[in-house]
C-alpha cells in the first residue's frame, strides 16, 4: 500500500462556484510538505475536502492513499486510515472534556468489527499516562483535560489542543491548516517544536503544511514547497521558493504564471 | 394496598373519615375537605401545551398512607436534630411546624390538580434541618409507582432553619408498564437566612403515566438555593415551578434537563420572582427532543417593584434530534422597577450542529458516537450537578438509551 497522498486533477465547488480546478499534488510519506498561497486561493478548501466536509462538493479528480480513493470515505474513516486535519479554527464542544473527547476518538481508532469496544479500549492508566505525558510536552497544563473542549480557550490553546490530539492519535498524514494564524512567536515555537517531536518520533509521517506566510516554515522546515493559486497548483520547489514568495510575495508567481 | 374511592365516587365525608382514622388534627381534616370542595367545583385547566385529551381522571384512585414513598439517608449519626420523615407520620411529632408551612409556599387554590394533592396527599415527606447545621449526605425520598392505575399523591415539605445546609433528592420513578398511572407531587422548600439548598428533582415514570406537579421555594435573605431538575420519563409532564428570592441577597442555581421522545408531551413552567435586594439568578435549562415528542418551556422571570439591584440570567437551549419533534420556548420577562443591575436572556433552538460533527468525525468518531458525546455534553451542566454517582449514572444511562 501507500503511504503518499497522491492527488489528480481534484476539482471542487461551494455552492456552484469552483474553488479548486484540477489540483495535482503528492505529499510524500516521511516528507514535509508546505502549500503556499494568497488568500482565497483554496487552501482551506483543499484541507476540508481531503478529509471530508460536507459543504464541499467534489466534482472531480481523486485522492489517493493506502490504496484507497480517500474521496469515497466518511471523515471517520479517513481518520481511521491514518488522516489528521489540525483545524484552523477548532470548534468547541461543550460539555465534553478534552481527556473524554480525546479517549472517545483513540478508541474509535482501535475499535474493530466485531468485537466488544469495550475490549479494544484503550487502558485507562495508559491513557492518563498518555495525556499527561504529550500535555507536559506541549506545556498544556494538566488542568485543561478536564475543561470542555475548545471552550473558552485562546488561539495559541486551541491550537497546542490541535496538536496534542494529533500526538495523541498519531496519524500517517497530517494536514496543518494555517495553524500559525492567531499565535504569537512563543505559542508558535510550542506548536512548531510538537510537531517537529512527532516526526521525529515518526519519520514516516507525511505532513501538509497549509500557510499564507513563510514565518510558520521557519520552525517547521518544508522538503517541498508547493504554490497553489487560484484553485491551481502553479509552482513547486523547495525551501527556496518559500523564501523567495516572502521577497517577491505572490505578485510575481502571478505575473509569471499570466505571461506563460 | 387500601385506595380511596375513585375520584368519581369520592366525597368529602370519606376524606374526613379517612383523615380523622389516621388520626389526623382538625385543622388539616378542614384543609383537606376545603381543597376537596375546591376540586370537585373547578373546572379542569385549559392548557394548550399539556394534553389531557386521553386522561381519565376519573378512574383515579389514589392510596392511602404513604405507601410509595422510600426514605434513604444515612440516620443523623450526629443527633444533629435532623428530621427526615414520610410527612403523615412527622404530624405526629412536629405538628406546629407543619402546619405553620404546609400550603404557605403553594396555594391549594391554583389550580384543580393543586387542590386535589392538598385535599389528599398521603404520601412525601417531612425534611427539617435545624439552624446552622449542615448535613453532609444526600437524602432522597423515592417514589416508585406499583402497578398501572395506581395515583400517587405526594407532599414534600421542606424547612432549612437558618444557616442550614442540606442536599435533597426527589426521584419518581418506575419500570415501564401497560395501563395509565397518574402522579400529582407538591414539593414546597422553604430557606431560612443563609440556609443552602440543593434540590434535585429527577422523574423517570414509565411511559404512560400522567405527572402533574407544582414545586415552590421560598428563599429568605442571604440564602442560595440550587435547583437541578431532570425531567425523562412520563407520558405528560406538566410542572409548574417557582423560585421566590424574597430575602435580600439571595440566589438561585437553576438547572434543568428534559428529554422528550417517542409521543412524551413534557412541559416546564419555571417562575423566577425577584423580590428583595441584590438577588441573583442563573437560569440553564436544556432540552433535547426526538421522533413525535413536544417540550415545552413556559419560563417567567418578575423582577418585583420592591427589588432592588438584580441579577438575573436566563439560558435555554433546545436540541431537535429529529425533524419532526417540536419544542416551544416560551421566555417572558416583566420588570416592575427601574434598579435591574443585569438582567439577559440567550435561548436558542436547532439541529446537532453540523461543523461539531465534522469536527469530530475528523477525528475517527463515527457520526452516531459524536451525537451521542454531543447530547452528553448538552446536559452535562445537570449532570454534574446530580450528587450521587449511582443517581448520575443511572440518568446518564437513561438519556444513552433515549438518544
Amino acid at each position: 500500500m501507500n503511504s503518499d497522498l497522491v492527488i489528480k486533477d481534484l476539482r471542487v465547488s461551494i455552492e456552484d462556484k469552483e474553488i479548486l480546478k484540477g489540483v495535482n499534488l503528492t505529499v510524500r510519506a516521511g516528507s514535509i510538505h508546505a502549500i503556499m498561497g494568497p488568500n482565497g486561493s483554496g487552501k482551506s478548501t483543499l484541507a476540508y475536502t481531503l478529509m471530508g466536509h460536507p459543504g464541499y462538493t467534489v466534482t472531480g479528480g481523486e485522492a489517493w492513499y493506502q490504496g484507497q480513493n480517500i474521496l469515497e470515505l466518511e471523515p471517520d474513516e479517513r481518520s481511521k486510515l491514518g488522516l489528521f486535519l489540525a483545524f484552523q479554527y477548532p470548534v468547541a464542544i461543550p460539555g465534553v472534556t478534552v481527556a473524554n473527547f480525546l479517549r472517545a476518538a483513540i478508541n474509535a481508532h482501535r475499535a474493530e468489527e466485531g468485537k466488544d469496544p469495550k475490549e479494544t479500549a484503550i487502558p485507562m492508566a495508559q491513557f492518563r499516562k498518555q495525556i499527561r505525558e504529550q500535555m507536559a510536552a506541549l506545556s498544556i497544563d494538566e488542568g485543561f483535560a478536564r475543561r470542555y473542549l475548545n471552550e473558552g480557550f485562546s488561539g495559541g490553546e486551541k491550537k497546542r489542543v490541535e496538536i496534542l490530539q494529533m500526538a495523541m492519535l498519531q496519524p500517517g498524514m497530517a494536514i496543518m491548516d494555517e495553524t500559525d494564524s492567531g499565535l504569537d512567536i512563543d505559542a508558535l515555537k510550542i506548536v512548531s517544536q510538537g510537531v517537529n517531536t512527532l516526526y521525529e518520533q515518526h519519520p514516516d509521517m507525511g505532513v501538509l503544511v497549509i500557510t499564507h506566510y513563510q514565518r510558520l516554515l521557519n520552525y517547521i522546515k518544508p522538503h517541498y514547497v508547493s504554490v497553489l493559486m487560484d484553485g491551481r497548483i502553479v509552482r513547486e520547489g523547495g525551501p527556496e521558493l518559500a523564501l523567495e514568495l516572502e521577497e517577491k510575495g505572490y505578485d510575481f508567481i502571478r505575473e509569471e504564471v499570466a505571461s506563460s | 394496598m387500601k385506595t380511596f374511592p375513585t375520584l368519581a365516587e369520592l366525597s368529602d365525608t370519606t376524606i374526613l373519615d379517612v383523615s380523622q382514622a389516621a388520626g389526623e388534627p382538625a385543622w388539616l381534616a378542614e384543609q383537606r375537605m376545603a381543597a376537596w370542595r375546591f376540586f370537585a367545583a373547578a373546572e379542569p385547566p385549559f392548557w394548550r401545551r399539556t394534553d389531557l385529551s386521553k386522561f381519565k381522571a376519573e378512574q383515579i384512585a389514589a392510596a392511602i398512607g404513604a405507601s410509595a414513598t422510600i426514605l434513604v439517608w444515612e440516620r443523623d449519626p450526629a443527633g444533629q436534630g435532623v428530621v427526615f420523615a414520610p410527612l403523615l407520620q412527622a404530624l405526629h411529632t412536629h405538628e406546629a411546624v407543619i402546619r405553620q408551612h404546609l400550603g404557605t409556599a403553594i396555594d391549594s387554590q391554583r389550580h384543580k390538580f393543586v387542590a386535589l394533592n392538598a385535599a389528599l396527599w398521603q404520601d412525601g415527606v417531612f425534611l427539617y434541618v435545624p439552624q446552622n447545621t449542615a448535613v453532609e449526605l444526600p437524602l432522597t425520598a423515592a417514589f416508585t409507582m406499583p402497578a398501572p392505575g395506581d395515583a400517587i399523591v405526594a407532599r414534600n415539605l421542606i424547612i432549612l432553619d437558618h444557616g442550614a445546609s442540606v442536599t435533597f433528592v426527589e426521584e419518581y420513578r418506575s419500570d415501564a408498564g401497560a395501563g395509565q398511572a397518574f402522579a400529582a407531587p407538591i414539593t414546597e422548600m422553604f430557606l431560612g437566612n443563609d440556609a443552602t439548598l440543593r434540590f434535585v428533582t429527577v422523574q423517570t415514570w414509565g411511559e404512560d403515566v400522567y405527572h402533574i406537579g407544582a414545586q415552590k421555594a421560598r428563599v429568605g435573605r442571604g440564602a442560595t438555593i440550587e435547583w437541578s431538575a431532570v425531567n425523562l420519563g412520563a407520558r405528560v409532564q406538566h410542572v409548574e415551578a417557582e423560585t421566590a428570592l424574597e430575602g435580600d441577597g439571595s440566589r438561585v442555581e437553576w438547572v434543568a434537563a428534559t428529554f422528550g421522545g417517542g409521543h412524551q408531551n413534557l412541559l416546564t413552567a419555571p417562575w423566577l420572582r425577584h423580590i428583595g435586594a441584590k438577588t441573583e439568578a442563573h437560569m440553564d435549562f436544556k432540552t433535547v427532543v426526538k421522533d413525535q415528542s413536544y417540550t415545552t418551556f413556559d419560563g417567567m422571570i418578575k423582577i418585583e417593584h420592591q427589588s432592588r439591584a438584580t441579577v438575573s440570567r436566563l439560558e435555554e437551549h433546545a436540541l431537535h434530534l429529529t425533524p419532526k419533534a417540536r419544542s416551544d420556548s416560551i421566555p417572558g420577562l416583566m420588570i416592575d422597577t427601574n434598579d435591574v443591575a443585569r438582567a439577559g436572556h440567550a435561548s436558542t433552538s436547532g439541529e446537532v450542529d453540523e461543523e461539531q460533527l465534522f469536527y469530530m468525525r475528523s477525528r475517527g468518531i463515527p457520526r452516531d458516537d459524536a451525537i451521542h458525546l454531543i447530547v452528553m455534553g448538552f446536559f452535562e451542566p445537570v449532570l454534574d450537578r446530580i450528587p450521587t454517582e449511582a443517581l448520575r449514572q443511572r440518568i446518564a444511562e437513561m438519556i444513552e438509551a433515549k438518544i
